[in-house]
Formats: structure tokens, sequence, C-alpha cells
């Protein structure tokens, strides 16, 4: 199987894994921690399209700023979410 | 002996560096929606919370595995063509642009089924920025299905690189507004 093919599949899981967290919250678990799950696997979602789909893996000198750059984006958005909760 | 240089850092880029700064351009537009979205989200988390539960997540997140696998498609037949199999290449890309008419036609129904229950980008904050955002990358993805069907067609290997780059941009946008704006309660 290639990389790519792979990168698919386990886009499919990160999906599925989004889905049953999003199942949680609405089954009234803690939306502190369900929503930091889905936040992190927005952000692996998106470090493997950058690098599969968009062929970052062969640059990684960019693969490691956009994964930078994504990651300090992902603990903004985070701290806007949980900033109601303080 | 030849001396090989290794390649400087925008030679490394791989594609069309036109093509990264439009991705780049983008992804700071929707960044920046998601967190003026996050943003007035603290001041009425409550409000933001009900607006939310009108939304249909299991659409959306069909929507996202529809992106995926598009992207998937879209990818492959860039390497397709790079191998020089031209029909199968135009295969992938077609069936990715079909894909991406199906995530529109449920973005529609999505959309039909707010106007359906009276709320409009003035009902709430909340659905300002849900249509704004949700929108403005249903436009992409509209625009991104013509550029698929268009390098199928005339597919140089530079254009079904460029065209699929610019639909791995409209997958990477969503992966990032879904969460957000559906999940996030």
């Amino acid at each position: 199987m290639d990389a790519l093919t792979r990168a698919w599949l386990a886009l499919l899981v990160f999906s599925g894994l989004t889905a049953a967290a999003s199942t949680l919250v609405g089954g009234g678990a803690d939306t502190r921690i369900t929503g930091i799950v889905v936040l992190v696997l927005a952000l692996l979602k998106s470090r493997l399209i950058l690098s599969r789909y968009l062929g970052l893996a062969d640059a990684p000198a960019w693969r490691r700023g956009f994964n930078l750059s994504l990651t300090l984006f992902g603990l903004l958005l985070l701290g806007l979410y949980l900033f109601p909760t303080l | 002996m030849t001396d090989h240089a290794p390649p400087s850092l925008l030679e490394e880029l791989p594609g069309d560096l036109m093509m990264w700064v439009l991705i780049i351009s983008e992804l700071l537009i929707f960044g920046a929606g998601l967190v003026v979205f996050l943003s007035l989200r603290i001041s009425d988390p409550i409000g933001f919370a009900e607006a939310q539960s009108h939304l249909d997540r299991t659409s959306a997140a069909v929507n996202t595995v529809i992106l995926i696998t598009s992207g998937y498609l879209a990818a492959k037949g860039l390497h397709l063509r790079l191998n020089a199999r031209r029909t199968a290449a135009r295969l992938a890309l077609v069936v990715a642009a079909a894909l991406g008419a199906v995530f529109i036609a449920i973005k529609s129904a999505e959309f039909a089924d707010k106007a359906a229950q009276g709320i409009s980008y003035d009902t709430h904050p909340f659905f300002m920025l849900y249509f704004l955002l949700t929108g403005f990358h249903a436009a992409h993805v509209v625009a991104g299905v013509l550029v698929l069907l268009l390098v199928a067609w005339r597919d140089t290997p530079e254009d079904v690189e460029m065209g699929a780059a610019f639909w791995h941009m409209v997958d990477l946008v969503w992966v990032l507004l879904f969460p957000v704006i559906y999940l996030l309660a």
C-alpha cells in the first residue's frame, strides 16, 4: 500500500474518531476534553493533508514550518474555546 | 565530477509558488474567520451552543469523508498523470469533481433546511459566521469542481498539479472549519 493510500485511510480513521468524540458531546461528556480531542484530530488531519496530499513530505523544511504554524493556530483556537470555562 | 547544490528553500516547495501563495492566503482568511468565531463565542457561549444544536453534524461528517476521499482521488490523479496514465488520471479527477458536486448538494440541502427553520444570517451572530464561513468555503468547492474538470480536460502535468493543489486547499480548510463550527459546543 502506498503512502497516499495510507494517508487517506488514516484520514478516514481520524474522521471516525472525530464523529465518536462529537457523539460523546451529545452524551454529556466534558466538553473541554472532547473539544481538545476534536481539535487535536483536526490538527492531525491537516498535517496529513499537507504532508501527503500536498506533497510537503518531500519538503521537510516547509512541512516543519506549516506544522508549527498550524500547531500554534490550534493552540490559539483551543485557548479561545476554553476561555469561557476559566 | 559534477557539483550537486542542494535545492533552495523555494525549489524544495512542490508545485507552483503562486499556488502556495494562494493556499497560505486562504488559510489566513479562514483562520481569521475561525478566530473571530471563537472570540465572539466567549461573550455568549450558551447562545452559540444553542445555535449550534440546529446544525446537522451527521451530514457535515459525511461531507468530511467525501472531501477527504475526493482529495485522495485528486492526488491519485496527479500521480497517474505523472506516470503518463492519462485516461486513469482523467477518470480519477472527474470522480473527484463528482464527489465535490455531492458535497455541494449536501451543503445546499443543509442551507435549505436552515431556511425552512426560519434561520438566516441575522438570527444570531453564530449563524452570521456559519453562513459566511461555510458559504465562502462552498464557493471554493464550486470553483474547485470546475478547476478539476478543467485540468481533467487540459491535462498537462503542471495544470493537474495546480488543480489538485487548489482542491487540497479546499479540503484542508474544511477539516479546520468542520470541528470548530459544528463540534465545539
